[in-house]
């Protein structure tokens, strides 16, 4: 049992934030600091987690402390989905593969050439970024459904590439073992708590990345093309790059994921990257709120902790994500936590001149 | 000196003559209008022009070059911008966001330079702000920059539509059925807009239903019918064109 297990997502997301509101209502000034400052303030207790949880003597702190290096994990997963599925409008489910792209990469240039784990971060996402460009070219023109058979057919040739340890590289079904801690400055990070600022001061570094790219030329893109493709070609977005570079960039982040989870677990097998993983970061983005970040990493604590509190019940997890999936499709297609429109600071005069609507 | 260009143009669909064997051309700085009864083959023409059908038989050219079988956004890129008959804005986004979409072509920020917010990209976003808000004062919708297109009244959407397209910076500029659900207040505003987007040295290409506003804004019109071009001339020549008459306004009395 862990209750303290949803108690940073609920500091991380308070319910007051002016995010929180309908897209298009004014929001006061006060309430527009007030959010920041509160999101501020929950991040800052969340990173001291491990002391604290260590101040208060609290037993299960390792455990709490893997779990919650989980959840970041599947936060940087769902983060590099939510770029092509959240942004780009593409039904994507087979990000898992990309995923064990990065594992392997680095699981074989660290066992077999004895590269230290973060120098194959590159690597791993240049590999992962690769193997999205090569497999998406030919599928990438496909339409929702479509591209969701494709993607699943893809994740599952991965899975038994890897169980029939293709070109002598992937151990088959045993997988490999024996990988390296990550090292940084002559510091090797093994304790839960190491693994947890890891993993989330790069989820941290993703988010404002993602962030500046989501609100720029290319994110626009993404999203015109989300809305209407026709249109964002006839406009001229040229909708086949622009999909193609979204597909790249989030299979490199997840490779760069894989990369962290073959050094924490030191041991990978074809199990860890199954299309019921591909399916826990769909839900993750579908659940949280499609192209809002926010949104993404609520609905990483949510898939990630729930499970963990119903332990008893673990062979009905995959028939709750279904029916979550299900649920939310019908009651609130937009997710948890929806994007809200982008509203941009115009420059003199323009900004002077014509208020927000509803601001005045 | 010649904008647009096309010899001998055909499509067909399944067995469908959509258009058959269309010759015309348009010159720089023309209003230039399009018309002919509902199904003539206008707005194919429109499409295969714009790139998002591509011609069986003829070429199109466009200031001089080859365009046939460009891609959409190679069209746009090259200066040439359209409106669609049924409007297609991306109505969840605002209003600010729409015209931003036509800018996107003349700009440079690639992924690298977005993801890192280099000096360089933000001092393009400055700009390119300005300017969607010079296309939104144009057509008068600068005051509604922040709400969602879809929230528009139609009149504005089709407003926004050209606003849209004129933020690519286009030479040319094809607008379907632009006055489609307008009244008549917003019916002249449009034509006093047409004629400043000429002044800008914009050529314009439109197809309407609206008699009285293509004789009154257009320079040269062009009359087709099921896929053939039946006449071209100046408004009073196409207004005494027996063939014009019999096909078009005998039409209309039906
Ligand atoms: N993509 C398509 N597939 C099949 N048939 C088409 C297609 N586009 C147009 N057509 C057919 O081609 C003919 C010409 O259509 P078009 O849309 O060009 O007419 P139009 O002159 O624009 O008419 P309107 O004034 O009603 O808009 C019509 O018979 C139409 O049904
Ligand atoms: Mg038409």
């Amino acid at each position: 049992m862990s209750p303290d297990c949803p108690e940073p997502s609920d500091r991380k997301v308070p319910k007051d934030s002016p995010e929180s509101k309908a897209p298009f209502s004014p929001s006061s000034a006060r309430a527009k600091a007030k959010g920041p400052i509160a999101l501020a303030i929950g991040c800052l207790v969340f990173l001291l987690a491990p002391f604290i949880l260590a101040g208060l003597k609290i037993q299960a702190t390792p455990y709490i402390l893997d779990l919650l290096s989980m959840v970041g994990l599947y936060a940087l997963l769902a983060l590099s989905l939510n770029v092509i599925l959240g942004l780009g409008g593409m039904f994507h489910m087979g990000h898992a593969a990309f995923f064990a792209m990065g594992a392997y990469v680095t699981a074989n240039l660290n066992l077999t050439y004895g590269w230290p784990i973060l120098a194959t971060l590159p690597a791993a996402a240049l590999a992962a970024g690769l193997m999205a460009l090569i497999v998406a070219f030919p599928v990438i023109h496909l339409r929702g459904d479509y591209l969701l058979i494709v993607t699943i057919g893809i994740v599952e040739i991965v899975k038994i590439a890897l169980t029939n340890d293709i070109f002598g590289l992937t151990g088959g079904p045993n997988g490999l073992i024996g990988i390296s801690r990550p090292t940084l400055f002559g510091y090797r990070l093994s304790r839960p708590q190491d693994f947890f600022y890891l993993i989330w001061i790069m989820v941290a570094l993703t988010v404002i990345l993602f962030h500046w790219l989501e609100n720029s030329r290319f994110g626009r893109a993404l999203k015109y093309i989300k809305e209407d493709a026709v249109a964002a070609e006839g406009m001229g977005v040229n909708a086949t790059a622009y999909k193609l570079m979204a597909f790249v960039i989030g299979a490199a982040w997840a490779g760069m994921a894989g990369t962290i989870f073959a050094s924490k677990m030191r041991t990978i097998s074809p199990d860890s990257f199954t299309f019921g993983e591909s399916v826990v970061m769909f839900t993750i983005v579908i659940l949280g709120g499609s192209g809002n970040q926010k949104g993404v990493i609520l609905g990483a604590f949510l898939v990630i902790c729930l499970p963990e509190l119903f332990r008893d019940f673990q062979d009905m997890r995959l028939l709750a994500y279904g029916a979550a999936l299900v649920a939310m499709m019908i009651f609130r297609p937009q997710g948890l936590w929806p994007p809200k429109a982008v509203q941009y600071n115009l420059p003199s005069p323009y900004k002077e001149k014509y208020p927000r609507e509803g601001s005045c | 000196m010649l904008i647009l260009s096309l010899s001998s143009v055909t499509k067909t669909f399944g067995g469908l003559v959509a258009v058959a064997g269309v010759t015309f051309n348009v010159e720089r700085g023309q209003i230039v209008g399009l018309i002919g009864p509902n199904g003539a083959g206008k707005t194919t023409i429109f499409n295969l022009i714009t790139g998002s059908i591509k011609p069986d038989d003829g070429r199109i050219f466009f200031s001089g070059r080859s365009i046939n079988g460009l891609k959409p956004h190679r069209v746009v890129s090259l200066g040439v911008a359209r409106t669609f008959q049924t409007i297609r804005l991306f109505p969840k986004l605002t209003v600010l966001d729409n015209v931003l979409s036509g800018r996107h072509c003349r700009l440079n920020s690639g992924v690298i330079a977005s993801f890192l917010r280099l000096p360089s990209q933000r001092q393009e976003e400055k700009l390119v702000l300005k300017r969607a808000m010079e296309e939104l004062e144009f057509v008068g919708l600068a005051e509604a920059w922040s709400v969602p297109a879809g929230s528009l009244a139609h009149g504005d959407q089709r407003k926004l539509e050209i606003a849209r397209a004129l933020a690519t910076e286009p030479k040319l500029l094809i607008l379907d059925e632009p006055a489609g659900g307008m009244n008549d207040t917003e019916t002249e505003f449009l034509a006093g807009l047409v004629r400043e987007i000429r002044d800008r040295d914009i050529t314009v290409t439109l197809i309407e239903h609206d008699m009285g506003f293509v004789m009154r804004v257009c320079q040269r019109i062009l009359v087709m019918e099921n896929g053939s071009l039946i006449a071209q001339g100046a408004p009073l020549e196409i207004q005494s064109d027996p063939k014009v008459i019999e096909a078009y306004l005998g039409q209309e009395e039906d």
